[in-house]
């Protein structure tokens, strides 16, 4: 669905490069994740790969168009929700959905569907304008659903949301990457990634330091370990014991034979952990 | 792709009715005829207004009809009550076999010695037969005032259309939605035409409202609006580079209203500055306008001088579109 070689832009074309030869591929119907810090260059690849930012090196295909000489029909296949709320704000939500899927050539969703599916079902009357920020956020997000989009580029899709509401959001993802569309999802949040997404790319200071499954990277770069609370001769003891060492595999047997557990988990690598471990930066 | 240029431009216009400012904006048109209107019979009406009792001299109302307005009344209390009124009117009263001329006192100076006159002929029998004047006239049948008045205010909605864009761009910014409508399959050119139109139906709408409310419905409808259609090219223009350029409605409107200065020295130029001097504003597509809707407005005008005239307006504005049009694409990036 996306295929990118050699992805390089320069802003100031001062060979100061935001992305440097970037490469990669989401397969149709994958949730590809773009993870890094602020300043990382996802942006600008987002930015390249939609055709808000004009491609100056590299070769990049976006839904079977070729980026260099974007197409107008492409953008009846893709569907953006942007980090920033970008709505008309002396429009109602319903009137703005309507304006919007005017714009387009393809068959769109209702606007009063998609006002229910995001929890605005009854504010399709007030002006977008009167609006809180998660309001706003998830008109966005509902927009970019409108054409029906079978490539979704997602940037920071449950930002600013109540965790209610940003679990919602990350349903509608899953109900619709389900039904065959490909997902390209921009975030600095590992969670909602680890949670949604069958790859990830880790990118830092404009180059991608690492692709795989989040699977995959927790089983290359993560520990095995178990942490347990435990009550040895009146004192409260925190431990943490590999699942592989025996050493330490010995010892948690003597525990639990021996001492009274007041908790005991098994603690894999989170996704932050993996990323500062391969790309020796953290995310903010 | 037109249908989407509509729907654009429809946004634009049901949004623009929501705000005070552009709601003015639109309605400016209708005030400024009224305006005209209101100012206009003030300067150019040089007739008497007088009033006379029904029935009692009919010879002379229509002697008097010849050279004044007349309206009758029932009796001298109507007149009175008549003469009262806001307006300059002349009461003919009678009193005994003679009359006397009744005025409120506030009457522009020099009227009542008119009204007087006609009465002092009309006592003497006086007819206009008997006088001898020759007259040689230019033949000029438009109230001047009133044509300047209307030809500005024409080029004002021309303007204001510009101002209307630079006001809807800056909502964009706003909002920031210009990103999401570079995500729809609407191309850049088209979406800038479709920003356009609004540019261009104000002031037509504007022209239309200002000459059929002053009362100039007998011109060459064609030719005035290909004048207009082509004056709102340099505001479009400007109107996109500063709704572009400014971050605030007000900041725009500012940077807008700068295009009222070389339209004032246009006509300035045109109306005050001798013949060899008029080069100096044939740089402003204004000073063209301005030209090519006075021939409209006076009855005057013919297609080869209209279209001359919108040419040049043409040329400059391609001109200024050169100039300004690499800065109106970056700028909606």
């Amino acid at each position: 669905m996306i295929k990118v070689n050699g992805l390089s832009h320069s802003y100031n074309k001062d060979g100061k490069y935001a992305v440097k030869d970037v490469s990669f591929e989401v397969k149709e119907g994958e949730v590809f994740g773009f993870l890094g810090p602020s300043g990382a260059g996802k942006s600008t690849t987002q930015n390249i790969l939609t055709g808000l930012l004009k491609l100056q090196e590299g070769e990049v295909t976006v839904a079977g168009y070729d980026v260099k000489h974007i197409k107008n029909e492409m953008f009846n296949r893709i569907g953006m929700s942007f980090e920033q709320s970008n709505v008309y704000s002396k429009m109602t939500a319903k009137e703005n959905l309507d304006f919007y899927r005017k714009l387009f050539d393809v068959e769109t969703k209702e606007p009063q569907f998609l006002l229910d599916l995001v929890g605005l079902g009854d504010k399709g009357n007030i002006k977008a304008g009167e609006f809180s920020k998660g309001m706003k956020h998830r008109l966005t997000f509902a927009r970019s659903m409108i054409n029906n989009p079978t490539l979704w580029f997602l940037d920071e899709p449950t930002t600013g949301l109540d965790p209610s509401i940003a679990a919602d959001i990350k349903d509608i993802i899953k109900a619709e990457n389900k039904k065959g569309v490909t997902v390209f999802l921009t975030t600095h949040n590992m969670y909602i990634a680890d949670e949604l997404c069958d790859r990830v790319a880790f990118i830092v200071d404009g180059d991608i330091k690492l692709i795989d499954s989040p699977k995959n990277l927790k089983m290359q770069y993560g520990d095995k370990l178990v942490e347990v609370e435990y009550i040895k001769d009146g004192e409260t003891i925190n431990e943490s014991l590999s699942t592989i060492e025996e050493n330490d595999k010995k010892k948690l047997q003597d525990i639990i034979g021996q001492s009274d557990i007041q908790t005991m988990h098994t603690k894999e690598a989170t996704l932050e952990e993996i990323f500062i471990k391969g790309t020796g930066r953290g995310l903010i | 792709m037109l249908k989407k240029m509509f729907t654009i431009f429809r946004r634009d216009a049901k949004v623009n009715t929501r705000e005070f400012l552009t709601a003015y904006i639109m309605l400016a048109p209708v005030i400024f005829a009224i305006a005209i209107n209101l100012i206009a019979p003030g300067i150019n009406d040089t007739t008497v207004n007088l009033a006379l009792v029904k029935g009692d001299d009919e010879q002379m109302v229509a002697y008097l009809e010849d050279f004044a307005k007349v309206d009758v009344f029932k009796d001298v209390a109507a007149l009175e009550k008549r003469v009262g009124r806001r307006d300059d009117v002349f009461a003919i009263v009678p009193d005994g076999d003679d009359y006397y001329v009744l005025q409120q006192g506030n009457e522009v100076e020099g009227l009542e010695q008119y009204a007087t006159m006609m009465l002092t002929f009309y006592q003497e029998g006086m007819r206009i037969e008997d006088s001898t004047a020759i007259i040689h006239s230019f033949d000029r049948t438009v109230p001047p005032l009133k044509k300047l008045l209307v030809n500005i205010f024409m080029m004002f909605s021309a303007i204001m259309g510009g101002m209307l864009i630079a006001i809807n761009i800056i909502e964009e910014k706003e909002d920031r939605t210009i990103r999401a409508i570079n995500l729809t399959p609407i191309s850049r050119t088209a979406y800038i035409f479709a920003k356009s139109v609004i540019g261009i139906t104000l002031p037509l709408y504007g022209s239309v409202v200002l000459v059929v409310f002053t009362g100039f419905r007998g011109i060459d409808w064609g030719q005035m609006m290909v004048l207009i259609v082509v004056s709102t090219l340099i505001s479009i223009l400007v109107g996109f580079t500063e709704g572009l350029k400014n971050e605030t409605v007000m900041d725009a409107a500012g940077s807008v209203k700068m295009l009222f200065l070389p339209m004032a020295g246009a006509v300035a130029v045109a109306e005050m500055v001798g013949e060899k001097w008029q080069w100096v504003a044939y740089w402003v597509p204004f000073y063209w306008t301005y030209k090519g809707v006075d021939s409209v407005l006076t009855y005057n005008a013919n297609w080869g001088t209209t279209l001359l005239y919108a040419l040049f307006v043409v040329i400059i504005s391609i001109v200024a579109y050169l100039i300004l049009m690499p800065g109106i694409r970056k700028g909606l990036e």
